[in-house]
């Protein structure tokens, strides 16, 4: 069993090997021109374990190249969808920083994986060709990502993505062992420290069962309604848009994962007053926390 | 020292102290009115009328009742009046050679507190935010500026003008209350950053206790 599986691996690394070989020497290429050559590949027939491989990939989004000057997002959880596989192609999408893009592309087999190289569609700003390595024994995606546009703030991404399933839980909790208080000390961004603080109150209430009363929010900071407004989001999978709940959220919190960029259908009514409820207070804190009026 | 010198040396003193005070009352006076803009653009943010803005955006459940209502806005409406009203009332100048602008001042002063301002103040200070501390605090804060004002109108009845002016100063020191609330909590939360309601009980009290010592201090230096 451990050899077998040390046999897949040491497939895997050789594929991905090959894969970013593959994935130099294809960058600047037109994405439809590769795929239509791809396209022409002999279809492999659909067995059950293809089937299997559909599902959500999700881990981190590294910048690998960048512009300091333009303010990058260095890294960003993704998850990558494989929605349908067979015959040679791939459908699927990403969810990453409250952006959903479709993709579509071809692979082969190489050592027992999928190659995948795929294309999101090129009318959004932020589009690009994943290259992957999709391993079908250990349920990972490994590769690349390289945008349409070498002037952006992140041209070029890697990521080692584990398969995960997502199913929306309300019981799921803000993890206890996280520094909340310490949470934007360490922060990219000095101005939310500044701006926010952040406390262990947001383990107080579990937002998305308990229907919160002004008693329970009133007394608690800006920071700390924002995380708790923002779990019932997260608890859907929701990608946030914000930087700052991104980081909240992908680098303390492990249950979360990014599935959609609109929940607003799938909230409970419970969410949904919490929500109101909450907003409420933040914008009061916002308005007029520090400031003189009221 | 020789005695010409001296007295020379306190003459120049005695003018440039008239000037430094003077520069102060003038300083004071236009703080003042700075801050009474200010709370004018408070007031302002409720027109047209509206219930959920502003403060009354955490204030739902109490401004559907409609005794609650009738507070507040009458609060928000009459309350800048009684702030304006002030600026003319402590200047000697304008007492001895102006009575009349005075008397119809603080007419307006008296009017709007006893009639409105303080009644109000003082249903709204039962649905304080903060929890009992601050409903007291609120409470009685209107008690005490409705029965100063009442106790400042009654000596000037009685010609007693020495206590009409005592009461006056305890009142008016009540009424800048709504700057000197807001102010600490400005202060309080740019130096320790308390939770929203804990610095709320805060300067429930400090917003006009504080000011009512000050008030005592220059009641006791007058009257020297």
């Amino acid at each position: 069993m451990k050899k077998s599986l040390s046999m897949l691996l040491l497939i895997a690394f050789l594929a991905y090997g090959c894969g970013s070989k593959t994935q130099e020497s294809s960058t600047g290429a037109d994405s439809n021109a590769t795929a239509a050559t791809e396209l022409a590949d002999p279809p492999i027939e659909e067995t059950a374990d293809m089937v299997d491989l559909k599902g959500f990939y999700v881990g981190n989004f590294e910048a690998t190249k960048f512009q300091k000057g333009k303010n990058p997002s260095f890294t960003n959880l993704i998850n990558i969808s494989i929605d349908a596989l067979g015959a040679g192609k791939v459908e699927g999408h990403s969810v990453v920083a409250g952006n959903a893009r479709p993709f579509t592309g071809t692979y082969t087999m190489e050592g027992g994986a999928y190659k995948v190289v795929a294309a999101e569609p090129g009318d959004d700003k932020y589009d690009g060709k994943f290259t992957f390595i999709l391993n079908p024994n250990s349920h990972d995606v490994i590769g690349t990502w390289v945008a349409n546009d070498a002037k952006l703030a992140v041209s070029e991404r890697k990521y080692e993505l584990k398969r995960r399933a997502f199913a929306y839980d309300a019981d799921l909790e803000l993890p206890g062992d996280v520094a909340w208080s310490e949470l934007y000390g360490k922060v990219p961004d000095p101005d939310w420290m500044r701006s926010e603080v952040t406390t262990e109150d947001v383990l107080r209430h579990n937002v998305s069962k308990k229907r919160l009363k002004k008693e329970d929010v009133e007394n608690m900071y800006k920071g700390d309604l924002e995380i708790l407004r923002n779990s019932i989001y997260a608890r859907h999978g929701y990608s946030f848009k914000t930087r700052k709940m991104r980081y909240v959220f992908d680098s303390s919190v492990p249950w979360y994962m990014p599935v959609s960029t609109d929940v607003s259908k799938e909230l409970t009514q419970i969410e949904t007053e919490n929500i109101a409820l909450i907003k409420r207070y933040e914008q009061h804190a916002e308005s007029y926390y520090d400031s003189f009026g009221r | 020292m020789m005695q010409g010198t001296n007295s020379r040396v306190s003459a120049i003193d005695e003018k440039s102290l008239a000037l430094t005070r003077r520069l102060f009352h003038i300083a004071l006076l236009l703080a003042y009115a700075y801050f009474c803009w200010l709370m004018l653009g408070i007031s302002l943010q409720y027109i047209p009328i509206d219930t959920d803005v502003a403060f009354l955006r955490i204030k739902q459940d109490e401004i559907a009742l409609w005794h609650y209502k009738i507070a507040f806005f009458t609060h928000v409406f009459t309350a800048p009046l009684s702030l304006v009203a002030g600026f003319t009332q402590f200047s000697k100048r304008i007492r001895n050679r102006l009575p009349m602008v005075h008397r119809w001042s603080g007419w307006l002063y008296v009017i709007s507190v006893l009639a409105f301002a303080a009644p109000s103040g003082f249903v709204m200070g039962i649905y304080a935010n903060g929890g009992l501390l601050a409903q007291i605090a609120f409470c009685s804060l209107g008690v005490f500026w409705f029965i100063f004002t009442i106790l400042a109108v009654r000596r000037a009845a009685q010609h007693d003008f020495m206590a009409h002016r005592a009461w006056m100063i305890r009142s008016f020191a009540l009424a800048l209350s709504a700057i000197t609330l807001r102010a600490w909590k400005f202060v309080l939360v740019g130096l320790f950053h308390p939770r929203p309601m804990d610095v709320y009980i805060w300067i429930a009290w400090l917003g006009w206790t504080l000011n009512l010592i000050v008030a005592e201090i220059i009641i006791r230096k007058l009257k020297r």
